[in-house]
Formats: structure tokens, C-alpha cells, sequence
């Protein structure tokens, strides 16, 4: 069935709307306002489970910017869908459990109405069906996620965190921009498509085509490096996963929805949408692809949890283990084989149940605890019993173990790398090699977040709370749903898992299932090596975490590069600053006169403008003798000894030039450099009260030089600017259809025609034809009236140095 | 400049006394012949400028204030004038503005002009109206406005 276009509208517009209204709900209802938001986040996933049971899949579309092709298109399929829930699922959770959490907190209207907006942003990206929408809501959700970060505005950590994940997150984004535009160029290359297209959904249908033009022109793998790089930034992958982290810095239910449920997914997704666009059928097992992705996201997988099991915070560790599990959605999707994208879907459903979990369960432990460091946690079972239930649950799914559903999706990526390295040999055996060597960290650091409720209490902990009932129900849902899935897999994977995975292959696709292993499989025997190992390693867990630590220094961590990279360019910008804005004025006029120079001769050069024909050029003698006027008065500034003598003898060009038009019968321009050489010499003369009468001491010779050849220069581009200018010889139509539209038209018609009405066809162009530029002519003399205004009144008030 | 009335002759100040009306006369003439003999709103409004500077020249920045306006000084240093330059800058961009969105409200395109033909009046008989006219005049005042604005507070320094 197709998507009902306004159910769909109203998913993504919703919660937007919600947010603009939330700041007067807050004042009615104050701090309920939680409950308030997570009705609309509920209303909203109402929406998508509609459009889910429907059966909906395909595309709406609504005319956005309908010259350039863009529309606001919305595609509804399993992957859609899925990140549709999520958003929404969990948006009801982590709103009603800020209930409980923000109690008390500043900003708590901007809080709710970032957090609505960033769910509509979120399932905006979900949907997209259009690159140019997909990309708007994408960089929505790095805004949103910047103020999140930054909730508390006065906090240095709040403002470098918001700052980093800003930077990274964006600029990644602006990367796949280009990436996109390469793919909507390519669509304009083929004969297959009309046109060029923005469609996601065209551009998949057409992925063998557009494969073939991109690889041709060299293209492939660069805008597979763009995209990535967008994925990869926003999903924190290594080298671009030391945002995350700072990211704990918002408050912990941001943290579960943006940092480890939803946003962070946005890469992820983005790499299963273009999964059917780059990734044939047929494709090699080691293809372009599968080079960039699988490594990619299995060097993330190992890495981040490796820095899981170094974090002090559990925070932290759950910031890196978010980055990890991403890592391993990546490599999954990065695999050319079918167990791949199943593994892939299945994670994102069941790494967003138990990490939402966690991360709530975290949120509470800081909440009621009062500190987030693991030294100072254990024990905490006695004091929260039911969270303890959660996050052991969770966590044994976290760390892939049987049955939970974890265990599931990582077997299916152990399944992935195997046969990868099976039809490859040699290198590739290093996939499932890795992946086990990953996985061993991920089990580690999961296993030590499930000890933090037993053992002994540590001295410093103090009296711990017992949760309100707000913060601790959404966990217990999560909970249940990772049980629920464990349980009953295959019911999940029919129902939504299925139809992700038909998102993300070329082709017609069937759906999976999965079953708990009865054979002794190698990804069996791949399982059994992380649990037996990590087991094994668990008693050694804080020299492993001192080992790691010991190795980050220096150039090792990309925080040193980050850190590094930001200080450069701001000392490199504080010290090229007072070089380039000397604050003289004749620095800053030679320099752009130089630049307006260079810039038009080599445009002239570049663009091959032959020299204009200028014979037959006749003059009559009066205009000779006006222009030889104007050359001696030329000459005349140029010798004057006072700035008034040179002022007057100026205006004897200007003047001379005004006659030059009315002999070449243009009375219009003629009065018009009249008055305006008038008003100018009367300013000039009123400027000139202020300034020394007479030219200060000679410059030296040097300068002197440098400014008569730039004058020249100067002189010599206009000279040629209007040469080549007024060599164009436009077709007689503009002129004859100036001539028949400006005057009265013949038969008295209608108010609006297509006349000017007027007889003065320069007035006409200026006030009717051309009204728009006018209008900005307009606005710009105002605009510098006022800023004459400004500079003048501010001097002696602005900020001095 | 501000003290320049004592530096300026009679004869300059008998013949701006003559002349600064005739160009302001001569400025509207300008603005109204504008849409079918050369003129025009922006011609005008810098001729009505010159006519404002020379006034400023001739008489003092104060003149115009005190003795044709009857504002009293309040003492500032700031001319209260300048604002009033100001306002009239700002209702030009208004007046443009405007009677460029009017056409809209006629399912036009945006500054669409049109042009009425009025019969049958007295003595002028068969009249033409322009819209261009109200942009035209919107064009005269953002001018005017602008430029005395400049005018007045670089001479004020």
C-alpha cells in the first residue's frame, strides 16, 4: 500500500510543531511538561505503527524546489520504519523518564522543545526519500544535538563537547553533501534517467547505471569516501569517535536517545540506504565496498571497545561500546554477502533496546548514587534491586551472550566475516580474526557494567536513592523488549527485521530467521572463543584497563589530533589576523584593488575574450574636444597641491564626462552624473574641512612606484572591461522588445499589461523591468546611509583596543 | 562646518535663497515627468539633496533646524534632523516595498506595474496613472532620506 501522505507529514511535522509550542506549555504546565512531550512522541509512533500495519512502502512526494528538482519526498520502507520507531519508541521513553531525571534542572523549556525537535529531525532522516531533505534533516539533527550537549551553557566541559561533536558532525555532513551532488551529477550523465535526479529511491533503481558512470569517470570511490565520511562522523566511527564521549556531557536521557538510540544511527542508516546503490548483487566478496565499510566499522568495533574497557566513567564506557556496536552495524553492512545485511538490521533493533537500557540504568546510578565513576560504584543490588535486573539483562545481551539477543546479531556478523574470509582466503581471514578480537573487549566491558551491582559496597559511596517510578519504567520496558526479542526472535524478524533487510539489499529480497545454534559451526566456535576468553581475561579486567590507558599518549589518541588541529587553527588565526587587518586603509585599497585586477584580467585570460574589433569608430569633433578636457583635468588632479584643488580639478573630469553624454544623446545618464557630481564635490568638500590641506610628506620612491602602477593597472582593466563589455552585441529583440513593451500600449487594455507605459524608456527599465534591482539599489543606499551613521556616531563609543 | 554662516557672503546667500527653491521645484518637476521625459525618482532625489547640502553649505547645519523646522536645539551633539532624514529613508523602502507586494493582493507577480487611463478630466482630459509612479516615489524618498542622512552627519563632524 502506499503511504498516506498526510499520516506521513504528519510524523516528521509534529513534533517541530510540538517544540515551537512547547515554551508557552511550559509556563502553563511546568515541569509535567515532560509527560506533555512524551503524549506527542506517543501520538507519533500512533502514526508510524499506522502506516506500519497498513503495510505502507513507498514514496510520497511534495514540490519543494520544483526548478531544481528537489521535492520534499518521503520513502516509507523496513528501514524507514525501523528508524521511525526507534525515534518515536524511545522518544516516549527517554520524555517520560526526563519526568523524573531533569526534576529540578535549569533551561528545562529549550531542553523539551530540542528534544522534540530533534525527534522530528530524526524522522525527517528516517524518511527522507529526497537527498536534499535527507541532508536537511541530517544537519537538524547535528543542531539539536549541539544544544543538547550544551544544556549546561556555563559549564566549560558543556561548551567544548557541544563545540566538538558541532564540528565533527557537521563538517562530516557537508562531506556527504558533495558526495550527493556527485550522485545527482552522475544521474544527469545517464540515459536512464531523465534529467538529474534527487530521488533516492530513482537513484537505487538505477544503481547499475550509476555505478558504471561514476567508475568511469573516476568517481566511485570518492563519493564512497564522501558518504562515508558523513556516516562516519555522525556515527561516531574511529578516527572520528572522540565527539561521543565529550557528548555525555548532556544530560543522561539525551545521552540514551541521541548519543546510543537514535542519532548516532543516522550513519548507520545512511549506509544501509546506499547499501543497494553501491553494493551489486554479484558484488566481489573484497569490492570497493566492502573495503571501505567492513574495515571501517571492524577497526571501530575494536577499537572503541578497547577504549570501553580503558573509560574510568560509566558513561564513557557506554559512550565508546556505543561507538563500538555502531562499528559492528557498519562492518556488517560493509559485508557483500546476505549475512551481513542481516546481521546489520538485526543489531540496530537490538543494540537501540539494550543501550537505551544502559544508559538509563547509568542515568540513575549517577542520579541516586551521586557519581558516575566505576572505582567508586559496586554493590549497588541491595540499593536497586529491579535496575540491577535491567542492567544485568542488558548487559549480557551487550556482550553477544546466549540467548540474548545479542547473541543473535553478532553470531550473524561472525557468519558474515567467516564466509567473507572463506570465499576470499589470505588477508580477508583477518575479518573474523578481529571481529572475535573485538569482540572479546565488548564482552569484557559488558560484563564489568553488570558488576557494578554486586561485590562490596566501595567506603565512599554513600545513601542511594531508590528511583522514582518516571526514571524507572522506560528502562523496564526496554528490558522486557530485549527479553521479548531474545524469546522470540523470528516473531521481530518477520515482523520489521525482515523488511530492513529487504531496505538494504539490491533486488528483491526474502526475509531471514535466525535459530539457536544445535551445531558445532565455526561462528559457533567463534562465539564460544570471545565468551571463553573474555571469561578468562575478566579477573585481569584492571591491568588490561591500566594497560590501555598506560598505551593512549601523545599522538596515539585522535583527541591529540582533535585538540591539536582546533589550537593550530586558532593561534594560526590570531597571528595571521593583525597581518592581513593592519587597520590602513591604503593596505586594504591596494590589496583589493590588486585582487579586483588580478581577478578580472585573469578572468579575461582564462576565458580566451578576443580583443573587440574598434575600427570604424568615428567620434565627432566636439566629443574629442570634451574628452581632451577631461584628460588635462586627469592630469590636473594628479599635480594638485591641495586636496581641495585636486577635488575641484576632479570634478572637472566628472563633468567633462557629463557633457560626453548628453553629445552622445543619453539625457537620462547626462543629468544624472550632473547632480551627482554636484552632491559629490559638496560631500567631498565638507569632508575635506576635517582633513590636512596640503598632502603630507612625499611617500618614498618605492611606494610611489608601486601606487602609480596599480593605478595604471587599475585604469587598464576598466579600459578593457568596457572594451569587452560593450563588444557584445546583443540581438536586436531585447532592444525591440524595450522599445514596443516600455511606451503606451496601442488599445487602452486591461490595468495590468504587458506595457510599460511610459515614454521614457530608461525610466521604464529602472522603475518597471528592471524594478527588482532597483528596489535593491534602493535598500543599499539606505543600508549605507545607516552604516555612514553608524561608523561615524560608534567611533568614539565602540570597543577600543 | 557647522559655523560656516559667518563665512559665507551675502551674494552666496541672497542667490541660494532664490535658487534652492527653483531646485526643488525643479526636483519634483523631475520625479513627476520622470516615466515618459528624462527624469525620474532617483534623478530627482539627488537633485533634491544638492539642494539640501547647499543649504547646509551656505547657511549651517543648525539653519534648517532652528529656523525652518522650529525645532529647538536640545543640546546633543546628535541632530535630531538626522532621525527625521532617517524616517523618510525608511518610509521610501516602505512605499517601494509596498506598492510592489500590492499586485499580489491581484494575483499578479510580484511588482507587477500597471497603468490607468483616466478620461475625461478636467483640463488635462485623458489622464495616465502609473504605478510605476508609486515606486518612483518610494525610490525619491529611500534616496533623499539616504543621502541627507550622509550629508548632514559628515558635515556634522
Amino acid at each position: 500500500m502506499q503511504p498516506t501522505p498526510e499520516v506521513v507529514l504528519a510524523v516528521v511535522f509534529l513534533p517541530f510543531l510540538a517544540a515551537a509550542f512547547t515554551p508557552a506549555v511550559y509556563r502553563l504546565l511546568g515541569e509535567r511538561t515532560a509527560y506533555f512531550a512524551a503524549t506527542v512522541a506517543l501520538v507519533t509512533l500512533g502514526l508510524v505503527t499506522d502506516q506500519y500495519l497498513a503495510g505502507a512502502h513507498g514514496t510520497v512526494a511534495f514540490d519543494w524546489i520544483p526548478s531544481l528538482g528537489v521535492s520534499l519526498a518521503f520513502h516509507v520502507d523496513g528501514l524507514a520504519l525501523l528508524i521511525a520507531f526507534l525515534a518515536s519508541g524511545v522518544g516516549v521513553l527517554i520524555l517520560t523518564y526526563s519526568g523524573g531525571y531533569m526534576h529540578g534542572e535549569p533551561g528545562q523549556a529549550k531542553y523539551y522543545a530540542t528534544l522534540l525537535a530533534f525527534m522530528g529531525s530524526m524522522l525527517g532522516v528516517a524518511l527522507a526519500g529526497d537527498l536534499i531533505a535527507l541532508f536537511v534533516f541530517w544537519e537538524l539533527t547535528s543542531l539539536s544535538s549541539f544544544i543538547l550537549i550544551g544544556h549546561y551553557t556555563g559549564e566549560k566541559s558543556s561548551q567544548y563537547a557541544a563545540r566538538k561533536s558541532m564540528l565533527i558532525t557537521v563538517s562530516g555532513g557537508l562531506f556527504m553533501l558533495v558526495g550527493f551532488l556527485l550522485l545527482v551529477w552522475a544521474s544527469g550523465q545517464t540515459t536512464a534517467i531523465e534529467g538529474t535526479t534527487y530521488s533516492i529511491q530513482l537513484l537505487v533503481e538505477h544503481a547499475d547505471v550509476l555505478r558504471a558512470e561514476l567508475s568511469s569517470a573516476g568517481l566511485l570511490v570518492p563519493v564512497l569516501v564522501l558518504i562515508g565520511l558523513g556516516a562516519a562522523t555522525k556515527s561516531a566511527q574511529v578516527p572520528f569517535h572522540v565527539w561521543l564521549p565529550n557528548a555525555m556531557e548532556a544530560p543522561t536521557p539525551v545521552s540514551a536517545f541521541l548519543h546510543s538510540a537514535t542519532m548516532v544511527k543516522a550513519g548507520v542508516y545512511l549506509v544501509g540506504r546506499f547499501r543497494p546503490l553501491f553494493l551489486p548483487k554479484e558484488a566481489a566478496v573484497l569490492g570497493d565496498w566492502t573495503l571501505i565499510f567492513a574495515v571501517l566499522g571492524l577497526l571501530t568495533m575494536t577499537v572503541a571497545a578497547m577504549l570501553a574497557v580503558s573509560a574510568t566513567d560509566i558513561k564513557e564506557l557506554l559512550a565508546y561500546s556505543t561507538a563500538s556496536h555502531l562499528g559492528l552495524i557498519i562492518a556488517a553492512f560493509g559485508f557483500a554477502n546476505s549475512y551481513g545485511a542481516e546481521a546489520g538490521a538485526f543489531h540496530i533493533l537490538n543494540h537501540a533496546s539494550f543501550k537505551a537500557a544502559l544508559f538509563m540504568v547509568a542515568g540513575i546510578i549517577a542520579h541516586e548514587a551521586g557519581t558516575r565513576n566505576i572505582d567508586r560504584l559496586g554493590g549497588l543490588r541491595k540499593h536497586l534491586p529491579i535496575t540491577a535486573v535491567i542492567a544485568v539483562v542488558a548487559s549480557l545481551s551487550m556482550a553477544g551472550f546466549p540467548p540474548f539477543n545479542g547473541f543473535y546479531s553478532k553470531e550473524l556478523l561472525f557468519e558474515a566475516s567467516y564466509h567473507a574470509a572463506e570465499h576470499m582466503g589470505g588477508i580477508a581471514w583477518a575479518f573474523p580474526v578481529v571481529a572475535v578480537f573485538g569482540s572479546v573487549f565488548t564482552f569484557l566491558y559488558s560484563i564489568k557494567f553488570a558488576s557494578l551491582f554486586f561485590g562490596d559496597e566501595p567506603d565512599g559511596l554513600g545513601h542511594v536513592h531508590r528511583p522514582p517510578v518516571a526514571m524507572l519504567v522506560p528502562p523496564a520496558i526496554l528490558g522486557a523488549l530485549v527479553l521479548a526479542i531474545s524469546a522470540d526472535p523470528n516473531l521481530f524478524i518477520e515482523g520489521l527485521v525482515g523488511q530492513v533487510y529487504g531496505s538494504v539489499v539490491p533486488g528483491e529480497a526474502h526475509s531471514f530467521s535466525v535459530h539457536f545454534p544445535t551445531k558445532l559451526t565455526p561462528y559457533v566456535i567463534m562465539s564460544i572463543i570471545t565468551i571463553v576468553v573474555g571469561a578468562a581475561a575478566f579477573p585481569f579486567y584492571d591491568r588490561i584497563h591500566d594497560a590501555i590507558n598506560a598505551a593512549l599518549r601523545g599522538p596515539v589518541r585522535a583527541n591529540w589530533w582533535y585538540d591539536n588541529f582546533v589550537e593550530g587553527l586558532t593561534t594560526t588565526s590570531v597571528a595571521v589576523t593583525p597581518k592581513i587587518q593592519t587597520g590602513l586603509l591604503r593596505t586594504y585599497a591596494t590589496w583589493g584593488l590588486f585582487g579586483f585586477v588580478a581577478l578580472a584580467l585573469g578572468g579575461y585570460a582564462a576565458a580566451g575574450v578576443p580583443m573587440p574589433n574598434i575600427e570604424g569608430l568615428s567620434v565627432s569633433i566636439p566629443i574629442v574636444l570634451v574628452l581632451l578636457v577631461a584628460l588635462v583635468g586627469a592630469f590636473a588632479v594628479d599635480v594638485a597641491p591641495s586636496h581641495v584643488a585636486g577635488v575641484l580639478t576632479l570634478s572637472i573630469v566628472g563633468f567633462m564626462v557629463a557633457i560626453f553624454y548628453i553629445l552622445a544623446d543619453a539625457p537620462d545618464l547626462a543629468l544624472t552624473q550632473l547632480v551627482v557630481e554636484t552632491l559629490v564635490l559638496v560631500i567631498f568638500l565638507l569632508v575635506l574641512d576635517r582633513l590636512p590641506a596640503f598632502y603630507g610628506d612625499a611617500p618614498d620612491r618605492l611606494v610611489f612606484i608601486r601606487d602609480g602602477l596599480l593605478s595604471f593597472a587599475v585604469g587598464g582593466t576598466v579600459f578593457l572591461t568596457v572594451l569587452f563589455s560593450t563588444n557584445a552585441d546583443p540581438d536586436g529583440s531585447l532592444k525591440e522588445f524595450f522599445i514596443h513593451h516600455a511606451g503606451v500600449p496601442a488599445e487602452h487594455g486591461t490595468f495590468f499589461a504587458d506595457f510599460g507605459g511610459g515614454s521614457n524608456i530608461v525610466n521604464v527599465i529602472l522603475v518597471d523591468f528592471r524594478g527588482f534591482d532597483t528596489m535593491g539599489e534602493i535598500s543599499v543606499v539606505v543600508m549605507a546611509s545607516l552604516a555612514i551613521l553608524t561608523l561615524i556616531r560608534m567611533r568614539g563609543q565602540g570597543e577600543t583596543q | 562646518m557647522s559655523g560656516s554662516s559667518g563665512r559665507t557672503t551675502v551674494i552666496s546667500r541672497t542667490v541660494a535663497r532664490i535658487v534652492v527653491p527653483i531646485i526643488l521645484v525643479t526636483a519634483i518637476a523631475l520625479l513627476f515627468r520622470g516615466h515618459n521625459l528624462p527624469g525620474g525618482g532617483f534623478i530627482g532625489a539627488v537633485l533634491a539633496a544638492a539642494a539640501f547640502a547647499l543649504v547646509y553649505v551656505i547657511f549651517g547645519l543648525d539653519f534648517i533646524q532652528r529656523e525652518i523646522l522650529d525645532i529647538a536645539p536640545d543640546g546633543s551633539e546628535q541632530h535630531r534632523l538626522v532621525e527625521n532624514y532617517r524616517w523618510m529613508a525608511s518610509l521610501g523602502l516602505a512605499i517601494a516595498v509596498a506598492s510592489s507586494l500590492a499586485p499580489l493582493a491581484f494575483d499578479a507577480p510580484f511588482l507587477t506595474q500597471g497603468v490607468l487611463f483616466l478620461e475625461h478630466v478636467p483640463i488635462y482630459g485623458e489622464l495616465e496613472v502609473a504605478s510605476a509612479f508609486a515606486f518612483d516615489l518610494g525610490v525619491f524618498f529611500a534616496v533623499v532620506g539616504g543621502l541627507l542622512t550622509i550629508v548632514a552627519e559628515v558635515g556634522n563632524e
